[in-house]
């Protein structure tokens, strides 16, 4: 069923978000694919960290040391599932704006099924070769925003163009908790709670 | 007197809409051939006048004072002739600002490539310029305001008070920050020095900005975004407090730029508690604005000018969020000095300011030579290709800025720097390609706007319009 949905986005992805809404998921159901997809970027991150590690110019490979790597998959793991349901809290509470009143649930699979692509692709992170990232990173953001465009109508059930300007609102918000995450990162390093490096 | 006035005078609006675009594409080229420059240094071709140092002050003058500022004049004329249902006070005055800009950027344009700079940023141009530009902005200030004084309709609509707010901050940070003592025709000092000088520089800086880049541009959101809905401001009180609250914030945030120098401490964290302040205001305009546009989703289909606004806020709302993140000085001692500073100004630059300003174009040019758009699918593509270029831009920079910060502050367990400058630069290799790329997509947007908009326009008779009685209910 997970595999199905997963593959039926990518083949046919109009007609995916209107199986999925029919199917009408329950949260466990979201949360139990958040957690099994979103844990691919997670794992990868700590492999590719602990066991690849990267290089930068001719210096040494860098690696982090499996503590520290543990514990910053943890909290990435954590916000994965905090930016998941953020955003489907934030579907629920704009959805009066645009005339779209859709239960709790609806709104959770909606957001839990946007980032499909970001969650694949977090495969790459085995290796954590930066600038490789963001160009595989790239098609999939795009791809995951292509899906947020087309699932807000399907899902919520309103016009196409009434559902562009939904969608724009939480790419929006998605941003802005992006870049709000980014200056958590910053200021949690700067205080002390960085990783820690394997003494080559 | 009586047959002048039954008519709007367009023909100003026209001459800098039409400088808007030339102006936007030259600027955005040479972004893109000094964004190549530091991906392939070699592009400089050893010439003097090609090399980054002279080019990169050329292409912000020319993106924020040539593009942004054509835009500025050519809406504000529109705006405040449309709303207060008059014709500009002083046609004369109106062309001879027209004319003194543009003079402004030839002299630009030739003084900076040849490396005569007063080194203050956003603010190189040497005093002669500087005198002219201060002629030139006065001028431009009692069309405006004459404009507003013989208006017909007794309200000042919102969008006139944000272009004249605009007006009168930048005619006081230009006057204050370009205070300097000339040694020759081409050479002088700044009457301020050290720390002083920098804050100056970045009390204009920054409102340049807040007033320039942002006061100025939400009165065009205030007029273009309701017109193209075809529906009422979402909250006129809502723009009225944000309105007195960005004037009173926006001022005070400058120190932000100088986290960690010699200002003295309590000014860094004023700068920043200000900043962070601003959030509130900032949003308030792009609440309305999307507001605005909510009420409009059934013309989306067939109307993709609205996307560019739509996306513009967005822009706008997301930037305005980085911003006050940037200025908390834990952050900012990562980020100063790196390539995250330069997406932030991107993600405001390209997708609030010229975006917003692609979008008024399109409402604007149109109109002026009596028209349909050419070709709607144009825009449609314009639109993808400056979205997705403004999408690799700021993705690009996040990840190479951050980087930088990182690499810039690893130290081994002696305390000895891991790696050298150089070794960062070389880093940043990939991320420079794929700026450039993002970059050149932009520009391509751009060159189809031009061609879109030449179809519109060439051959057709410049519009007149006569002016409307005011509605009686006002």
């Amino acid at each position: 069923m997970l595999i199905q949905h997963v593959v039926g986005f990518f083949l046919h992805p109009v007609h995916e978000w209107e199986d999925v809404r029919r199917q009408d998921l329950s949260i466990a159901r979201a949360l139990g694919h958040t957690l099994i997809l979103g844990a691919i970027p997670v794992v990868s991150g700590y492999i590719g960290t602990t066991q690849f590690g990267w290089q930068i110019g001719t210096a040494e490979t860098v690696k982090l040391t499996q503590w520290s790597a543990g514990i910053i998959s943890l909290l990435y793991y954590l916000v994965i599932l905090a930016a998941v349901f953020s955003i489907a809290w934030m579907i629920r509470w704009m959805g009066e704006t645009y005339g779209a009143k859709q239960p709790l649930a609806r709104c959770v699979v909606l957001a839990a099924y946007i980032p499909i692509p970001l969650f694949l692709v977090g495969i790459v992170q085995l290796f954590p070769v930066l600038w490789l990232n963001l160009l595989i990173g790239i098609p999939a953001a795009a791809y995951t925003v292509f899906l947020l465009y087309l699932g807000i109508p399907v899902m919520m059930e309103i016009p196409v163009e009434r559902g562009f300007l939904f969608a724009s609102a939480v790419l929006a918000f998605g941003l802005v908790g992006l870049v709000g995450v980014l200056a958590a990162t910053v200021i949690l390093w700067s205080v002390g709670f960085g990783p820690e490096f394997t003494i080559p | 007197m009586n047959a002048a006035t039954e008519t709007y005078n367009y023909k100003v609006v026209r001459q800098f809409a039409v400088m808007t675009i030339v102006w936007g594409i030259v600027g955005m080229l040479v972004g893109v051939l000094i964004a190549a420059q530091l991906a392939w240094p070699a592009l400089n071709f050893d010439l003097p006048w090609l090399t980054y140092s002279r080019l990169r002050p050329l292409h912000t003058n020319a993106v924020i004072f040539a593009f942004g500022g054509s835009a500025l004049f050519a809406t504000a004329y529109y705006v405040v002739q449309r709303t207060c249902h008059v014709r500009l006070c002083d046609d004369r005055l109106a062309a001879f600002t027209f004319w003194g800009w543009q003079a402004v950027i030839v002299a630009a344009a030739i003084t900076l490539p040849l490396g005569y700079t007063s080194s203050k940023e956003y603010a190189e141009l040497e005093w002669p310029i500087d005198i002219l530009i201060t002629v030139v902005w006065l001028a431009y200030a009692y069309v405006f305001f004459g404009t507003i004084l013989k208006r017909r309709v007794q309200h000042i609509y919102v969008a006139n008070w944000f272009y004249g707010a605009f007006i009168l901050t930048v005619a006081l940070l230009h006057v204050v920050n370009s205070a300097a003592l000339p040694v020759n025709f081409l050479k002088s000092y700044s009457v301020y020095a050290g720390v002083q000088d920098a804050m100056v520089q970045w009390w204009y800086g920054h409102n340049a900005v807040g007033f320039f880049l942002t006061a100025g541009f939400l009165g065009m959101m205030y007029y273009f975004v309701p017109k193209q809905a075809e529906r009422p401001v979402y909250s006129y009180r809502l723009s009225i407090v944000h309105f007195w609250a960005l004037i009173f914030v926006y001022i005070w945030a400058g120190p932000h730029h100088l986290h960690y120098t010699a200002l003295p401490d309590w000014a860094q964290s004023l700068g920043m508690v200000m900043s962070l302040i601003l959030l509130a205001p900032s949003w308030g305009g792009m609440i309305n604005g999307i507001m605005t546009l909510s009420g409009a989703w059934q013309k989306l289909r067939t109307d993709p000018v609205l996307r560019f606004l739509i996306v513009s806020l967005s822009f706008y709302g997301m930037s305005t969020f980085e911003g006050p993140m940037m200025s908390i000085k834990t952050v900012n001692a990562l980020s100063h000095y790196t390539d995250w500073t330069i997406g932030h100004v991107h993600s405001g630059a390209l997708g609030w300011v010229a975006m917003v300003t692609i979008g008024s174009m399109y409402f604007l040019l149109p109109r002026l030579y009596g028209r349909e758009i050419h070709s709607t699918r144009l825009i449609e593509v314009h639109f993808w290709l400056s979205t997705l270029g403004i999408v690799l831009y700021i993705s690009s920079m996040w990840v190479a800025g951050i980087m930088q910060g990182l690499m810039w502050r690893a130290v081994n367990t002696d305390g000895t720097l891991i790696y050298s400058f150089v070794e960062s630069v070389q880093a940043m290799h990939p991320f420079y390609i794929i700026r450039t790329l993002g970059g050149a997509m932009f520009l391509v947007g751009m060159l189809i706007m031009a061609y879109n908009l030449w179809k519109t326009c060439a051959g057709a008779q410049p519009a007149t319009a006569p002016i409307p009685l005011p509605a009686g209910a006002h």
